[in-house]
């Protein structure tokens, strides 16, 4: 167990925990639930994490390079979530629900 | 000192409990509402760090669009057959949550044995004095130009193929 002056004095690692815990929730909704958008919002979640530790890193060391990083991943977040959407739609043409075991029928 | 410490924890605890409601409210709008009071917590932990060109990008980009895509392409579904969807059977339920929890335990555990490089005089380092965001506008002008381009041209690559994609066999309401 932590002193408690290690508690309470801010730093890195404890952005970091944070971090790991909110990756870890992200990853738990993708393994679990069943429904295509709510695993979309747990790689969101994920995305989120990841920022979290880059700006930590960023503010940690003085370095703007994780800010740009951060940046871009949100680009590619929003992008990924269209892209994801779409085959939500594709799927819920095909099928009127929205249950990941249906992707293994949408080739062709 | 105390301070810092109380605004950090009760952001963590924030943003710990709506992350848990997001994963496990049966309703996906529910979801997508908590994930919103998620991404606003991350916008103010960016802010405490100092990050507060990125954290007004969070809000606008997140909470407001990306957000917003989730909740309108919710609202074309029925969602009555959907309202649960968590995987069945409770050993394979157990096992992916162990794995997540292998997952966070390694994670956590190279965090506390990482060791912070600092590179004084590297590209991007912050100078004192100058703000944090016009900083950041001439790095990613200048260094990262390139790479800012093509971003710009993968959206538009993405855009495309999300019409094209949507577009299959009619639009959301085809004929069964």
């Amino acid at each position: 167990m932590p002193s408690a002056e290690a508690m309470l004095n801010i730093g890195l690692s404890h952005y970091l925990f944070l971090s790991a815990i909110l990756f870890s929730m992200g990853l738990i909704a993708v393994l679990m639930r069943k429904n295509v958008i709510v695993m979309l919002m747990g790689i969101e979640l994920m995305l989120n994490a990841v920022n979290l530790s880059f700006i930590a890193f960023a503010s940690q060391n003085g370095n703007l390079n994780g800010h740009i990083m951060v940046f871009f991943v949100m680009t590619i977040a929003a992008a990924e979530a269209g892209v994801g959407l779409a085959l939500a739609v594709a799927i819920y043409k095909k099928y009127h629900e929205l249950n990941i075991r249906f992707f293994e029928h949408l080739r062709g | 000192m105390i301070w810092e410490a109380i605004g950090f924890y009760s952001l963590a605890i924030f943003l710990i409990y709506f992350a848990y409601k997001t994963i496990s409210a049966t309703n996906p709008v529910h979801s997508a509402l908590y994930l919103v009071l998620t991404m606003m917590g991350l916008a103010a932990i960016f802010y405490n760090l100092g990050a507060h060109f990125i954290a007004g990008v969070q809000m606008i980009v997140y909470a407001g669009a990306v957000m917003v895509l989730f909740v309108m392409v919710l609202m074309l579904f029925d969602l009555k057959a959907e309202i649960r969807a968590f995987t069945r059977g409770m050993f394979s339920g157990l096992v992916k949550v162990m794995a997540a929890g292998v997952l966070a335990g390694l994670v956590i555990g190279s965090a506390k044995n990482s060791v912070v490089v600092v590179e004084t005089g590297a590209p991007g380092q912050m100078q004192a004095g100058v703000d944090v965001s016009r900083q950041l506008g001439i790095l990613l002008y200048t260094k990262y130009l390139y790479a800012f381009e093509l971003l710009g041209v993968l959206l538009l690559v993405v855009a495309v193929g999300v019409v094209a994609v949507s577009r299959m066999k009619g639009g959301t309401h085809a004929q069964r």
